[in-house]
């Protein structure tokens, strides 16, 4: 815990001053500058990267940090330790102009900004995006689409939606609160929700990052993750790595995590977690504040490379 | 509740059916039958499925009969997964003479006179099975084969399942998360670019062959029907004719009326997401063609019994299932056979 509250903290000085975009599809500087490096070469701290088809992504090291709390609702006990693998996360939630991109059609309510993020996105249609988007990065897909779940490759290059354990990982960003920059009084400044979103999405990255330089984890549009809902996973969950509980084949609900424009600001709380039907079975999937972003695993070798192509 | 239905009404199921024998219709469809989506035509009352498409290496569906009945227009699948190549075709009602149409396309309909096919361009070449990635509005001429934009085609986006009034100037269709609209019912001139949201609320619109009614699906559960006077100036929705319910887990969709107006066929079946075990087929929500839709059957009733059907209490002089098979069934499209 003191190593990843520490590394924020050296994160913090050269990331988090702004989250804004700087245009179409314009990755934003570097501003970490000298990352320390681990022994195996990779990066011990957060690192702003761009991919090759143009996004930003934090490279996060792998770590250990408490997931959950005994202070919150009962899904989210007993609080518990977990160990994570290094993985890279989209700086933002994916937009418009990304999902475009992909030449998947946009079910947003919300059209007039390209740099908006997507909503009306069912499970499905995320993971398929996540393919796209490995595939035109010559990638492999994480998802086989033959199969009814969509079944995810963690060992794959490509992109996935994150797991539920490696959101909270991000958004606590080595701190044990329900929010990494303190005070609930300050969440205006890191959120789009109920309170200050005019009951709409708003562009990516207009509020301040957190702590690991990610922008619109608290608000803004809820985020598909990979797992099954199970309000009580937290008691069976394993430390290492976990991917959330089989499916149980009826009535299944995927986890949705962060807050949206419509959250109260309890419901924004880095802790919280919400299950949502996946939509599968709607032709018109109407839930306005379901979004999401990626995920990829990366190598130190690759994280090297990633850093030498800015 | 089906067996109930049964039971209860077996004696009566023959009274719908004895009305339809006579009319003399038949009806299009598609259907997944040994591994393969085909477009089959059958009598009206559910006799004699004949199977008018027989391509393994295509999947053929969302049929449309010309108004003179005399030609089907449909679309067909080939390749998997997102290389999918979804194209029109065009043949005769005996599935003779078959004709591509345009690549990357869907979603034909007819015009009033049989001369023009309109249909709708995909929106990206890669497949997404969802109906509303589509992007304008096109039109076939069937006598010179030239391909026409819509002259509003460049502000038409996300439309699905049109449908042309016999009356000429109104088209309607349905939009999601395109032109401004969140999710509507809306007509389109034509020949113009007059937009008019109905504000119906669903999907899947379809004009009564005298142009004088729209039926739609109004929920999953809920098929309706109203008056609409497309003389006027800026048409509406008047009353409401036909309610047909049905319960979860049960969907109705893809209504389609008779050449007299006097009956509608609908596809009905449970809620489900596909079957990535079915070649060629996409998981999305069932209704959606080009998805195997396990269970779902052709059913028809008759509109003037049809003011406020609950399904699951009908009687069979009201309704019944012209297949039953349960092998993705779906989109019905009547037609009066050349004598």
């Amino acid at each position: 815990m003191t190593l990843i509250r520490f590394l924020a903290l050296a994160a913090v000085a050269g990331l988090l001053t702004s989250c804004e975009k700087s245009g179409s599809n314009a990755p934003t500087e570097n501003k970490l500058g000298g990352a320390g490096t681990d022994a195996k070469g990779g990066a011990s701290q957060p690192v702003l990267v761009t991919t090759k088809s143009g996004v930003d992504m934090v490279y996060l090291p792998g770590g250990e940090f408490m997931m959950g709390s005994d202070r919150g609702n009962p899904d989210e006990a007993p609080a518990h330790k977990v160990k994570l693998s290094a993985f890279l996360m989209d700086k933002y939630e994916v937009t418009h102009e990304q999902f475009a991109k992909a030449q998947l059609p946009n079910p947003s309510h919300w059209q007039d900004s390209p740099q908006r993020p997507v909503e009306r996105v069912r499970w499905r249609d995320a993971k398929r995006y996540c393919n796209e988007r490995s595939l035109l990065e010559g990638l492999k897909p994480c998802y086989n689409e033959k199969t009814v779940d969509w079944d995810c490759d963690y060992s794959a290059n490509g992109y996935r939606l994150p797991t539920e354990a490696e959101w909270e990982y991000a958004c606590r960003a080595g701190t044990e609160g329900p929010y990494d920059f303190g005070r609930a009084d300050k969440l205006r400044q890191y959120a789009w929700m109920a309170e200050n979103s005019d009951q709409k999405t708003h562009p990516a990255g207009q509020k301040k990052p957190n702590g690991f330089g990610i922008c619109d984890l608290y608000g803004n549009v809820s985020e598909w993750c990979e797992d099954v809902y199970s309000p009580t996973y937290y008691k069976e969950s394993p430390p290492v790595d976990p991917h959330g509980p089989p499916n149980p084949g009826k009535d299944v609900k995927r986890v949705i995590r962060g807050g949206s424009w419509k959250s109260s600001p309890d419901q924004c709380q880095a802790t919280v977690r919400q299950g949502e039907r996946t939509g599968d079975t709607d032709a018109c999937f109407s839930t306005d504040f379901c979004g999401f972003r990626c995920v990829r695993r990366v190598t130190p070798e690759e994280l090297q490379q990633l850093k030498g192509s800015k | 509740m089906v067996a109930v239905f049964h039971a209860a009404s077996a004696e009566a199921q023959t009274s719908l059916r004895e009305l339809l024998q006579p009319a003399g219709f038949k009806i299009a469809y598609e259907s997944y039958v040994d591994g393969n989506s085909d477009i089959f035509v059958m009598n009206a009352d559910g006799s004699n499925p004949v199977k008018l498409t027989d391509t393994p290496t295509e999947q053929e569906h969302y049929p449309q009969v010309s108004p003179d009945g005399t030609k089907i227009c449909f679309v067909s699948d080939v390749g998997e997964g997102r290389e999918t190549v979804r194209s029109l075709h065009v043949m005769d009602i005996d599935g003779k003479n078959r004709k591509k149409i345009a690549d990357h396309a869907r979603e034909p309909f007819w015009g009033p006179n049989g001369k023009r096919i309109g249909f709708l361009p995909q929106e990206f070449p890669k497949f997404d099975v969802i109906d509303f990635s589509t992007t304008g509005m096109k039109f076939y001429d069937l006598a010179t084969g030239e391909i026409t934009p819509h002259v509003n085609c460049t502000n038409l986006h996300h439309l699905y399942n049109p449908s042309w009034a016999s009356s000429g100037k109104w088209i309607v269709a349905t939009v999601h998360a395109g032109m401004g609209f969140d999710h509507a019912i809306l007509l389109i001139e034509a020949h113009g670019t007059n937009i008019i949201n109905l504000k119906i609320h669903g999907c899947r619109p379809c004009f009564s062959p005298d142009a004088k009614q729209v039926a739609w699906g109004a929920s999953d559960q809920e098929l309706a029907a109203a008056d609409i006077d497309l003389s006027a100036e800026r048409p509406r929705i008047g009353k409401w004719n036909v309610r047909i319910r049905d319960k979860k887990p049960t969907k109705i969709y893809h209504i389609d009326w008779s050449p007299d107006g006097q009956f509608l066929a609908f596809s009905r079946g449970p809620d489900s997401g596909g079957d990535p075990t079915k070649p060629r087929t996409h998981q999305a929500a069932a209704e959606v063609h080009g998805v195997y839709a396990q269970g779902w059957n052709i059913a028809a009733v008759k509109v003037d019994r049809a003011a406020n059907l609950r399904l699951e209490q009908a009687t069979e002089a009201d309704f019944c299932l012209l297949t039953t098979n349960g092998f993705s069934n779906k989109e019905p499209a009547w037609f009066r056979p050349r004598r």
